[in-house]
């Protein structure tokens, strides 16, 4: 902070920390703490409504009463006496209402209280959907890690560095494509009577429903997320000392144990990079299980989560799947580093 | 065509397994290393010419050179990296085109050394043993030996980064001989460390060269170091080597111009031979007509340069005579401690002249008189020189 002081100076040091503070709290700290709070609390009838109740009913008797009274009152034949006793069961008449007004109110009205109650709501099925997320977006991950590595490690280590970089923009291109639309493609390609099933009805298969088994999510996010992948891998192996490969080699290594003992554990944090993002952008993702199942397969967990906002209306329950989803998340990226041993310094780079 | 120097030259008499250190046991000898035509082109590029070399075993081979002329191109087609173009590349007698570098008897030691930043130094030491399947206990234990070889035994569980560069050196030297090569290759292996440090390590490679027996392929652009190691050396110039020989004969007596400016320094002075006789020759120079030795037996009218080393070169007395004479004013004198360059002019050129440092020098200035014998310089075709 001194350090900070005395390289910038007081005013460029005070708005620096002015703006690093902006940027954590309302990138960070804001919307999660938001998440929290409105998944902690929800909407409760009063305590003591029955007794509410019955007293509700007690005033509606007595109003009863009032009515009978009120025949009673208007056989009488003294106009003045009728009058007054008149005006006097009006008057008692108001003070019911009123008072039976106040007490529906309160009765009706929920009070916020807090409680973990919204955590608690996750029934089997959702549950059940919730890992189902988890395990295929992991599988997403290590789909992407293993059709990225081979293709990182020979762009940066087997081409000119010309090439390579023809390769990336390449590999870029397709993503100035808004995801939305490439997603509909991949819609249109595995459809039941998309491109790829005309091909395999070519060679005589019957068509094969990639889209209502769930294979199309797959397929579809492994396309959308593979850059996250390629290039934390792709700038790891960059830096990859191409003497080490060719000094494991000449010392006898195979191909294999070249990338068991030299070229794997160099690109540690690249893949842990590579598997987070992926891994995050799959169980976070809701448009590409919502538009490739078209709600023909079990869905996708951020559909619930979706649903608790939107539909059921029930912010709080929402609030508390996101945040589960949330806490799963950030448990990956710590195991992930734990299995990987890079710590966040190496991350950063 | 291998270049003018690629005839062959008798191995010197080498005995390889004399004072063999118990530790280095199991270590086999040295083998013969033959390019047979070999030669390199990348793309249009040819980086090197069709070469005829002959390394015999337990020699050691320096191969000196400017940066860019293809020594590592040529070291490449050794340790397997790279195939020739054209021509043959043997080890033991066997053509090695086609043979993977994993299975060659040939172990790399790298410019920039390439250990493996992430494993303990003995891990590094024992990744050659571990690839071929040595069990963890044993290759460790191998490991330490020869760890305990190079000093370096209270590093081992240590990581490359912890270790300064003499001996990040050693582990280098270390792993590759755990694989017990026949051909050691060195690719500039010294040229990042500092001098005290790189004298200190010439010493130790060539004591391990002599020790074990290994052929070695010495890599280098410092004349310095291929000198003093090498038992011969060859000087290699725009992919093509330009000539073979021990240390003494390429100082000596350079084949073409490229060596005799590249090896050492040397005095050139253009001329035209005047007349010839007996491998002696006149040459008529800008400074006058010199006699010199004509190995190469120009004829006269031809076109040729005059070499002369700047300790050749020497300041006569009064009434004193020589071969050749010169007379010279004294420009300036640089004190490079055991001795001091001279710089003289004469005829609107400089000469260098190296005196001792014996308390005389001091009293050079002014007119001079020089002269040298006409054995000591030599007169050699034109051709291209070394700009250093
Ligand atoms: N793979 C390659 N492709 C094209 N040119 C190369 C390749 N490797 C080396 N060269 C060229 O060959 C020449 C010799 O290179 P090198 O053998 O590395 O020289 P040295 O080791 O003597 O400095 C250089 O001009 C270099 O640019
Ligand atoms: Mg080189």
């Amino acid at each position: 902070m001194t350090r900070l002081f005395r390289a910038f100076g007081t005013p460029l040091s005070a708005l620096i920390l002015l703006f690093s503070g902006i940027w954590i709290f309302g990138l960070i700290a804001a919307p999660q703490l938001i998440m929290i709070e409105q998944s902690l609390w929800r909407m409760e009838r009063p305590t003591g409504a029955a007794e509410i109740s019955v007293q509700i009913d007690g005033l509606y008797n007595q109003l009863d009463v009032l009515a009978l009274d009120r025949a009673t009152v208007e056989a009488e034949t003294d106009a003045a006496k009728r009058a007054a006793d008149l005006a006097a069961i009006d008057a008692k008449e108001a003070g019911l209402k009123v008072d039976i007004a106040a007490l529906e109110e309160t009765e009706s009205t929920p009070v916020k209280v807090y409680t973990l109650a919204n955590f608690g709501q996750m029934g089997t099925a959702h549950l059940a959907i919730f890992a189902k997320t988890i395990a295929a977006s992991l599988a997403v991950s290590a789909i992407a890690l293993v059709v990225c590595y081979p293709i990182a490690y020979a762009v940066a280590k087997l081409e000119t560095p010309r090439t390579a970089s023809v390769i990336m923009l390449g590999l870029v291109i397709p993503y100035a494509i808004n995801e939305l639309l490439r997603i509909f493609a991949w819609q249109m390609i595995l459809n039941q009577n998309g491109p790829v099933n005309l091909l395999l009805g070519l060679f005589g298969f019957d068509p094969v429903p990639f889209l209502e088994s769930g294979t199309g999510v797959f397929v579809a996010m492994v396309y959308a997320y593979i850059l996250f992948m390629v290039f934390p891998l792709y700038n790891v192996l960059e830096t990859l000392d191409s003497n080490q490969v060719e000094a494991a080699r000449d010392l006898g290594a195979s191909t294999w144990n070249i990338h068991r003992r030299v070229v794997i554990p160099h690109a540690r944090p690249g893949i842990a990079v590579g598997c987070i993002m992926t891994f995050m952008l799959s169980a976070g993702s809701y448009a590409v299980p919502y538009i490739m199942t078209r709600g023909t397969a079990s869905p996708w967990f951020t559909q619930l989560i979706y649903n608790r906002f939107f539909e059921a209306t029930n912010w709080n329950v929402g609030a508390a799947y996101a945040l589960s989803l949330l806490v799963v998340c950030t448990l990956f990226i710590f195991g992930m580093m734990r299995i990987l041993k890079v710590n966040l310094k190496d991350i950063a780079k | 065509m291998g270049g003018a120097g690629a005839k062959h030259h008798p191995a010197p008499p080498h005995n390889t397994n004399q004072g063999m250190d118990p530790e280095m046991t199991g270590q086999t000898t040295g083998k013969a290393i033959e390019f047979d035509r070999a030669s390199v082109r990348f793309g249009q590029f040819q980086a090197v010419q069709p070469t005829d070399l002959r390394i015999e075993p337990g020699e050691f081979f320096s191969i000196l050179g400017p940066s860019g002329c293809g020594k590592t191109t040529l070291l490449r087609l050794l340790s397997g990296f790279l195939d020739p173009t054209e021509g043959d590349v043997r080890i033991g007698g066997a053509s090695m085109v086609g043979i993977d570098p994993s299975v060659r008897p040939t172990a790399l030691i790298f410019q920039n050394l390439a250990l493996f930043p992430l494993m303990p130094i003995w891990e590094n030491v024992a990744f050659g043993l571990e690839m071929r399947g040595w069990s963890r206990a044993k290759r460790r234990d191998r490991a330490y030996e020869l760890l305990a070889m190079v000093a370096l035994s209270d590093h081992a569980e240590k990581l490359p980064a912890q270790l300064s560069g003499g001996q990040k050196q050693r582990v280098a030297i270390a792993r590759a001989l755990a694989v017990e090569p026949s051909v050691l290759l060195l690719d500039e292996p010294l040229s990042a460390l500092d001098l005290k440090l790189r004298q200190h390590m010439r010493a130790e490679l060539k004591q391990i060269q002599a020790r074990t027996g290994i052929t070695f392929v010495y890599i280098t652009h410092d004349q310095g170091e291929a000198l003093t190691m090498s038992d011969r050396v060859a000087v290699m110039n725009r992919g093509r080597i330009m000539q073979i020989g021990s240390p003494d004969e390429i100082y000596d007596r350079p084949d073409n111009a490229f060596v005799a400016t590249f090896v050492g320094e040397t005095n050139a002075l253009d001329g035209k031979v005047a007349s010839c006789a007996d491998g002696m020759a006149l040459v008529e120079t800008p400074l006058g007509g010199f006699r010199a030795a004509n190995p190469k037996g120009l004829r006269a009218g031809t076109e040729a340069i005059l070499f002369l080393r700047p300790e050749k070169l020497r300041l006569l007395a009064a009434g004193e005579t020589e071969d050749n004479q010169i007379a010279a004013r004294v420009v300036r004198r640089d004190m490079e401690g055991a001795w001091s360059t001279l710089v003289v002019e004469t005829g609107g050129r400089e000469l260098k002249l190296h005196l001792p440092h014996d308390g005389r020098e001091t009293l050079a200035s002014g007119e001079v008189a020089l002269g040298f014998k006409a054995a000591e310089a030599v007169i050699l075709p034109k051709g291209e020189m070394s700009d250093d």
